[in-house]
Formats: structure tokens, C-alpha cells, sequence
């Protein structure tokens, strides 16, 4: 498992620009790639889309507290088989309800069908619960789908907005070669898509920061046991609780 | 590569906030310096704990820094020529704001000053840097569009006036006191002045300059202003390209003396918004969406929580680039005379109530 070498050359590209000093003997790769698989020292399992824009305005809401009291998250997440496995799904979004609930996974009832999409229901040690919807049955080349809502006492956070069900793109073309719809968030990293710009980010923020390296190991041990957990709930027909 | 050792200039303008964290973070800069026009601004300033020097005059910071090779202008419109001419005298390199003057005779002298004085100046038009205009640009450029026929563009925002009054100050903003039309009791430099983009790029997305241009103000949102703040404009590239441009302070506001949360009452503070059709087909654009959307503090009003601001970083790095490499910026300031003339041209028009047609 090797970075793409577009990827690794934008990441290149950063590093230089910004006189940043690389360890190039490290693995940076998303960490639902490392699911079932004994770490070595080289690998690094980032947390890419705890550097997706979205994602860190969500937070900034909650830990501002622009939002007060969060009480309820409601996330969602649907791709392809060709692109995301259940358990890559199940792997990010358990880690963004810890990184945007900000508590730890305690407990969990899940239940999947055949593998491929499920539904399961949290709670994090601040008394914080939420439901995670997730398949991985969307078809080849269809667009990949979520949602994230945090319900708190004073207001609501969201990344869609009022009245809509799917993401939004930036620029829409209708034209003699059909519709077309495009979303740009990174003028630096001009052309990558938005989970691209969110991998050489993770990276790049781990070699300007090489000191968080044994905190995303120990977060992946625990995101590996959440989802074991999430699948073994659905086994045992039972409420979980994590340890 | 050497960092450039840098100011800002008066810290009256709007955009000035969007500095702070480049020149404090960007590696190709050095943060030496500022001067605050007044001392409610110096205060404003010193609350962002960015540990640098504040003055209270560009002059004795000039002369305790010899060592600044370049400044962001960050001041009102009317100030720009006076600093230009001290800039261009100490050979200091400038990033002008988006409105450099509006008064034609002051705008040929900075071109002089700049030539004369071999001193690098960028308009800030960060529009440039912002990745949906990249994005417009490559559908344009691989002609996913066609030819173009028709450009539809809003730089629609709330009124800035509470918190840089100047921008509500005919003289200020617009450089003098010019009635919009006989007999009319409001005067140029509100909402047309603080929205250059829109005009910028149609020029810069069709290759084209303006053939004719038709404008008409509206009776104002806010009617305790003297300057306009509802305004349209039509008219034809010479291209043949018809356009619509909505420059408008049409988002309410909440009048607060320091922007923060809380300032808009329409959820969206600010847009650029781009339709364009052609021979192939339709697009639309949200230069600055989709983003992430709350109802909380402080006023518990749906809002946009913006999730994407980073076009200095790309104005700055060009700046920086062309400072070190004897470069002309692409926004420079002969290519903005026919942006400014064009904003001029709809003054013009909602005088005469007439389209204005370009030679």
C-alpha cells in the first residue's frame, strides 16, 4: 500500500514551499487502510478528514460553543464498493462523532445487513448520543454521499444546508455532454479532489508535526476496536460496551 | 528565498483582517511593522496579540523601519494616492487595495510612480486565487461552454459602513462628493465601490473589454446612508457578450463597530455567484459555498459558517513572487484602469439614465 504519486508529489510540492523537513521513510496513509493489519513503525493512519474544511468548521462550531450543549449527532455516510468497504466507512465516521462530539466511543448497538450498510447507535463518554447510517451500495461512478448534524441545546450545526438531502457542488455545467458538476476547496491543491486535498493535508500536517505520529496509532488501535465492536454487536443482537 | 519584510498601512480597510494570519504565517514574509489611522484601530489591532510594532503614522514608521520593502495598503480610498506617492518615493513595493482611485488624472499618476520608480504594485483582486474561478477558467478554456453569449454575476454582500465608516463617505470612498443624479440626494461610493470583481472578471473569464454599459440604483435598503446601496448593471462586451452584474449591499446587517459573529441578518454575508451561457450549454457557479450552516450564538439565526477564505494566500505568494523576480503582477495596475473606468461608466449611467459606451 503505496501513496499515489500525484499525491506524493503535491505533498512534495507543500513541503517545500512551507522549508518543511520530511521524514521520508513514513507511511501516510488513510487509516481504515491499516484495518486488520498489525501496524509497522513506518505506518503512519492519518485521520484525513479531520482535515477536510467542512469538518473543521463543525468542530470550531462545537468547541467555540457557537453551538451550546451538544446533545445528539446524526451522520451519514454512503459510497461504493469500489471505492469504500463498510468498514472504512464505519471507521471514519466513528472517528469524526469523536472528533466532533468530542468524547470517546463508550457503547454501541449496530445492526448490518449482508455486509454492506447498517445502522448503528452511540453513545460517548459525555453523555452524547448518536446514529451513524452507513452502505457502501451506491453505484460505480455515482457520486459519494454524507451528512453530518450536531443537535445541541442552543442550535444546530450542519454541512448541508436547510432543505436538501445531498451535498452541494460549487459549479453545475448542463451541456451537450450532459451534466457535470464540480467542487473546488483548495486553490493550492488546485484539480484533487476533496478527499485527496484532505489525505496531503493529514500528510503534510504530520511532517510539520511529526509529534501527534504515536497519537494517530493509538486512535486507529481504538477506531479498529470500535468497529470490531460495531460488527460483533450486530452478531450478538446486544448493546456493546467498548473497554 | 529572502522573506520580503512587510506593513500594513492604516488598517482601515476592510480586508484588513485577512492579512494578519498571512503575514504571520507565511514563510516567504516578515511581519516587521503597522500604522493605525486612529487610535480606536491601533486598539482593534493590538487585542490580535500579533506582537508587532503599531504606529500611529506610516511616516515614523517608515523611519524606524527602513527595512520594510513592502506594504498592504490597507486604507480608505481617498488616502491611496498620498501613500503611493510616499511608497514610490522610499521605493516601497505596494499591494493596493481593490479600488487604487477612481479619479482617473490620480490613477495615471500611480502609474507613473510605479513606472518611475521600478516599484512592484498588485491590485488586490482575490478572486484570481479562489479555486471556482480556477475551476470557471478550465471549463471556459477546454470550451465545455462554447462561445459564450451571456455572463450573470453577483458580488451581493452585507454593508461594511458600521465598521469602515469611510466606505459610507462619499469623499472617502469615492474620492468626492457627486451627486448619483440631478437633483438626487445620494451621492457615489457606496455598493458599486466596494464590489470590483464582478467587473474584473468577466473581463479576465471572456478576454473581452466593454463595449457599453447601462446602470440604474434603486431606492436604498438602508435609508439613513448618503451613498447607494442597491445598483444594477447591463450591458455588452465588445465581443458581443451581454452581461448582468448585481453589485449590491442587499444583505442586512447588523451595525457593529468591529466585524464579527453575529453581523449578518440574511444567513450568507457574501457572494459571487456565476451564470454563464453558452452555444454548448449552461453554468452556474457559487464561488464561495457549499459551506457548513448553524443557528447558534449569538443570535441564533440560520448562518453560513464559511468554510473556504483563502485567496491571500495565493495574492500574497504572486506579490512575493514578483517582488523577488522583477515581475509584473497580472493584476496590475494598467490592467485595473479598464475595470475602474467601466465602474465610472455605471455612475455615469445612473446619471444620464443612458447606457455609456466605451471608445
Amino acid at each position: 500500500m503505496k501513496m499515489d504519486k500525484k499525491i506524493e508529489q503535491a505533498l512534495t510540492g507543500l513541503l517545500q514551499k512551507y522549508d518543511v523537513k520530511a521524514d521520508r521513510g513514513l507511511n501516510l496513509m488513510p487509516g481504515w487502510n491499516f484495518i486488520g493489519k498489525e501496524l509497522l513503525d513506518s505506518d503512519v493512519p492519518l485521520l484525513c478528514w479531520r482535515h477536510n474544511r467542512k469538518f473543521i468548521e463543525l468542530k470550531n462550531l462545537v468547541s467555540n460553543n457557537v453551538i451550546e450543549h451538544v446533545c445528539m449527532l446524526r451522520f451519514c455516510s454512503f459510497g461504493s464498493k469500489e471505492q469504500s468497504s463498510l468498514e472504512s466507512l464505519i471507521y471514519k465516521e466513528l472517528d469524526l462523532c469523536e472528533f466532533l462530539g468530542q468524547g470517546k466511543v463508550i457503547s454501541m448497538h449496530s445492526v448490518i445487513s449482508d455486509g454492506l450498510a447498517g445502522n448503528i447507535i452511540v453513545k460517548l463518554d459525555n453523555g452524547i448520543i448518536g446514529s451513524v447510517e452507513v452502505g457502501a451500495q451506491v453505484p460505480e461512478g455515482s457520486p459519494y454521499t454524507d451528512r453530518h448534524e450536531i443537535i445541541a441545546r442552543r442550535g444546530v450545526a450542519s454541512d448541508l444546508s436547510v432543505d436538501t438531502q445531498v451535498p452541494q457542488s460549487s459549479v453545475y455545467t448542463y451541456t451537450t455532454e450532459g451534466k457535470h458538476s464540480y467542487k473546488d476547496v483548495d486553490n493550492e491543491l488546485f484539480g484533487f479532489d476533496e478527499n485527496s486535498i484532505s489525505q496531503i493535508r493529514a500528510a503534510f500536517d504530520v511532517q510539520k508535526n511529526p509529534g501527534q505520529v504515536e497519537e494517530l496509532r493509538s486512535q486507529h488501535s481504538h477506531l479498529s476496536l470500535l468497529v470490531k465492536t460495531a460488527i460483533k454487536s450486530n452478531l450478538k443482537q446486544q448493546k456493546i460496551e467498548v473497554k | 528565498m529572502k522573506p520580503v519584510k512587510i506593513a500594513i498601512l492604516s488598517l482601515t480597510h476592510g480586508h484588513t483582517r485577512k492579512y494578519f494570519q498571512t503575514l504571520a504565517n507565511n514563510p516567504s514574509l516578515e511581519w516587521v511593522a503597522v500604522s493605525a489611522e486612529s487610535e480606536k484601530v491601533r486598539d482593534i489591532f493590538l487585542k490580535n496579540n500579533y506582537n508587532v510594532p503599531c504606529y500611529m503614522s506610516d511616516a515614523e514608521m517608515f523611519d524606524k523601519h527602513p527595512e520594510i520593502e513592502a506594504v498592504v495598503m490597507a486604507s480608505a480610498n481617498y488616502k491611496h494616492i498620498e501613500q503611493f506617492r510616499e511608497c514610490a518615493r522610499r521605493g516601497i513595493h505596494i499591494l493596493s487595495m481593490k479600488i487604487p482611485t477612481f479619479n482617473m488624472e490620480e490613477y495615471s499618476e500611480m502609474i507613473k510612480l510605479v513606472k518611475d520608480s521600478g516599484i512592484v504594485c498588485q491590485v488586490e483582486l482575490e478572486m484570481h486565487y479562489n479555486p471556482v474561478i480556477g475551476r470557471i477558467k478550465k471549463i471556459i478554456a477546454d470550451k465545455k461552454l462554447g462561445k459564450i453569449n451571456s455572463f450573470n454575476a453577483t458580488n451581493i454582500t452585507l454593508s461594511p459602513v458600521w465598521a469602515f465608516p469611510w466606505q459610507g463617505v462619499p469623499e472617502e470612498s469615492y474620492g468626492s462628493r457627486v451627486a448619483l443624479s440631478p437633483g438626487n440626494k445620494r451621492f457615489r461610493g457606496g455598493s458599486l465601490c466596494d464590489h470590483p470583481h464582478v467587473f474584473d472578471m468577466i473581463r479576465w473569464l471572456t478576454g473581452s473589454d466593454f463595449d457599453y454599459i447601462y446602470a440604474e440604483v434603486g431606492p436604498n435598503i438602508r435609508t439613513d446612508i448618503e451613498v447607494e446601496d442597491i445598483i444594477l448593471v447591463n450591458g455588452k462586451m465588445k465581443n458581443g457578450v451581454s452581461f448582468l452584474f448585481d453589485p449590491s449591499w442587499s444583505r442586512l446587517e447588523e451595525r457593529l463597530e468591529v466585524p464579527g459573529p453575529g453581523w449578518e441578518v440574511y444567513p450568507k454575508r457574501m457572494e459571487v455567484n456565476i451564470n454563464i451561457s453558452g452555444e454548448k450549454g449552461i453554468m452556474m457557479s457559487d464561488c464561495f459555498g457549499p459551506n457548513v450552516y448553524h443557528n447558534g450564538v449569538p443570535n441564533d439565526r440560520y448562518t453560513v459558517q464559511y468554510t473556504y477564505f483563502d485567496e491571500w494566500i495565493g495574492l500574497v505568494d504572486e506579490f512575493v513572487h514578483c517582488i523577488r523576480n522583477h515581475d509584473t503582477p497580472k493584476i496590475n495596475l494598467k490592467w485595473h484602469r479598464k475595470t475602474i473606468e467601466a465602474m465610472n461608466a455605471c455612475y455615469e449611467s445612473v446619471s444620464t439614465g443612458q447606457p455609456v459606451f466605451f471608445k
